[in-house]
């Protein structure tokens, strides 16, 4: 049957699918499938703040950070994995919590060690480590067996590796990887994210759309930005994220006192 | 071949369209919380259920009124009750009943353990208890295998760090298992092989068994897979960052999950013990006892219902992805029960209700009913992956 003017249901139908079509491709602040995990690290690299550091700590990066850019936690595990297999991506354990790990650039960590190591006695031995361990070394941790025969380390040496920041003692004859002067960074961030928290418990009904937080004023114990922090509360799940209409709105969840 | 492959799609989007069913209700019988759920695996029809008054109730999943409408009448309860004559009470559990499972291969018989220290295998007919086992610690949990043929033992954890394996036929205790530090939260037996046991406990472990052995246990799941410098040297060879109280095999017995008090959930091979890495994210659990918690089955891909707190939270199996929250329950989820058959669920907690979660059928077209109750199924997609958005209405 040929129609001179178009059913007013098939109008409103057309236009409905083609909204909600749109709607999927603008809203949808996360990546697809092949999702470039390199990309999103350096955007989040972006987000931290150097200048408070005095230039001394490569950019520290979340792996849980992550999670809040990219739907898929097992592809995001799975993909830093592998950069970290390829000796691009090195992986440290924090201390203040067993599930959060550390991610930097390898290229960055070997220039800020060596840039704080420089005129230091204990330059050569870090270099010879950073040296063994940048290509092909993915563990977070060391045992003295390991640093004795595998790395032929002396006693000594370890014991300048551990005064120059790059180990930290983890258990009689084990160390942890570490990033040197990572103390003053892992202070700040727990207070930071603590008071950010705090900002969305103390929000009317306990929750805060996410472009609100964004624009609020930092209180004097937020030293990151506060998209670094929103990223992290997001990704550990310490606040629950709902779609709306409006955007993403941030509720606080009970059980959370960090 | 391609009927069945159909059919697989087609429970796919039966799953994911899971809803609170106003049609269907289950009779309220218990008076405190619900803390466990078992569906028959012969019919499907019968479904038991123990609460935290001792009660133990066994209701009729099946719809005999013509009606769409039907509520699941409990026909027979085992608890207080005033009509009940004395000698009757004298079997019931003094405490809370933790789990009740049917015996795998008929409804004549049924057994249930309970805080009060002892393991009960009832007679369906008389709702007498034929044997009873008693033990030196709160029961939390016991299992019988569901494939078994050429044993008949149930095994049981308690807060004895020692698991105890009781043999139907004979009615005595006839091994016990020694591995564990700590109370055992749960056992299950593998779906595939008869003599395959896990069980999990408050010392962060999970061991894998076969009882055939005289020996310890084959291996402990190790969320590490073995590398020993990821975490602190306290949490080596562990499953969990804090007490494991889940398991659960998946339909084929290929796979096991656990989920521990570290609020993670996570999935292993169960042959070779291996951590599949899998991510869940947060899996809130508050549990102090066994999480009672289950797997689809007959669908693909496979979804995991895990009990959050009052609602009920789905996840793809081997996606790690959050499919969707059921809500629904006014308290705290405690345990849910899959039926494979017509791939519903049923849920229950502490606000004393049985919820039944049903897939949302989009009714068929009156016209042509033939074609359409074939068709019906496939049509009744609410899930948008699966919505027709290209072809044209006007045909």
């Amino acid at each position: 049957m040929n129609r001179k003017r178009a059913l007013i249901a098939d109008t409103f139908c057309l236009t409905k699918r083609r909204r909600c079509a749109a709607d999927s491709v603008t809203g949808d602040s996360q990546a697809d499938g092949a999702a470039d995990i390199r990309s999103s690290l350096k955007y989040l690299v972006t987000l931290f703040s150097r200048k408070l550091f005095n230039d001394s700590l490569p950019p520290v990066v979340l792996k849980h950070q992550l999670y809040s850019l990219h739907n898929d936690k097992t592809a995001v595990d799975k993909q830093v994995n592998e950069l970290r297999e390829n000796g691009e991506l090195l992986m440290f354990q924090l201390g203040f919590d067993s599930e959060a790990f550390a991610l930097v650039f390898a290229e960055d960590y070997r220039a800020k060690v060596l840039q704080g190591e420089a005129g230091r006695g204990t330059l050569g031995t870090v270099e010879k480590f950073l040296a063994k361990l940048i290509p092909s070394c993915s563990d977070l941790s060391f045992n003295k067996e390991k640093m004795l025969k595998e790395f032929l380390f002396t006693d000594s040496e370890i014991t300048q590796l551990v005064k120059s920041g790059v180990l930290t003692v983890r258990d009689a004859g084990s160390w942890w990887l570490s990033i040197p002067n990572s103390g003053k960074f892992i202070k700040y961030f727990i207070k930071g994210r603590k008071a950010v928290l705090g900002m969305v418990k103390k929000s009317k009904y306990g929750e805060i759309l996410k472009t609100e937080l964004e624009g609020r004023r930092t209180t004097s114990q937020v030293k990151f930005q506060m998209k670094y922090h929103i990223h992290d509360i997001i990704g550990a799940e310490l606040v629950e994220c709902i779609q709306t209409t409006s955007g993403t709105l941030l509720r606080h969840v009970d059980g959370n006192v960090n | 071949k391609e009927q069945t492959r159909d059919n697989d799609v087609q429970q796919g989007t039966k799953v994911l369209s899971l809803e609170l069913n106003h049609n269907r209700d289950v009779d309220r019988i218990h008076g405190n919380g619900i803390n466990t759920l078992d569906i028959e695996v012969i019919d499907g029809r019968y479904m038991l259920s123990g609460g935290s008054d001792g009660v133990i109730v066994i209701y009729d999943l099946e719809n005999n009124s013509k009606k769409p409408q039907y509520t699941c009448k409990a026909i027979c309860t085992v608890g207080r009750s005033i009509l009940m004559c004395l000698h009757v009470i004298r079997h019931v559990h003094k405490f809370s009943v933790e789990t009740v499972q049917w015996y795998p291969h008929d409804t004549g018989m049924f057994v249930s353990s309970s805080f009060d220290k002892t393991l009960k295998v009832w007679d369906t007919e008389t709702l007498k208890p034929a044997e009873e086992f008693q033990f030196d610690g709160n029961v939390y949990c016991h299992h019988m295998c569901p494939i078994a043929r050429k044993h008949s033992l149930v095994a049981v954890g308690t807060k004895d760090p020692k698991v105890q394996l009781c043999d139907l036929k004979s009615g005595s205790r006839i091994h016990i298992l020694q591995g564990h530090r700590g109370e055992i939260l749960s056992v299950r037996w593998s779906p595939r092989y008869e003599h395959i046991l896990a069980t999990a406990s408050t010392d962060s472990r999970v061991r894998v068994w076969d009882v055939r052995r005289a020996s310890g246990s084959l291996f402990t799941l190790d969320q590490h897979n073995g590398d020993k410098s990821k975490a602190s040297s306290e949490a080596v060879n562990t499953a969990h960052n804090g007490r494991v109280n889940g398991l659960c095999f998946t339909a084929d017995g290929l796979h096991l999950l656990t989920t521990g008090t570290d609020d993670r959930m996570r999935l292993w091979n169960s042959a070779t013990g291996e951590n599949t890495l899998v991510n869940y994210g947060k899996v809130v659990n508050e549990s102090r006892k066994g999480l009672k918690f289950t797997v689809s089955r007959g669908c693909s891909p496979e979804f995991v219902f895990v009990p959050c707190g009052s609602s009920v939270a789905m996840y793809g199996l081997h996606s790690g992805q959050l499919i969707t929250m059921l809500r629904g329950h006014y308290n705290n989820v405690d345990c849910c029960e899959f039926h494979p058959d017509y791939q519903e669920l049923y849920s229950g907690g502490k606000d004393c209700n049985v919820l039944a979660w049903v897939p949302v059928l989009r009714q068929p077209d009156i016209e042509d009913d033939e074609t359409n109750s074939k068709r019906g199924g496939a049509q009744a997609a609410i899930n948008p992956a699966f919505e027709d958005a290209w072809s044209s209405d006007e045909d």
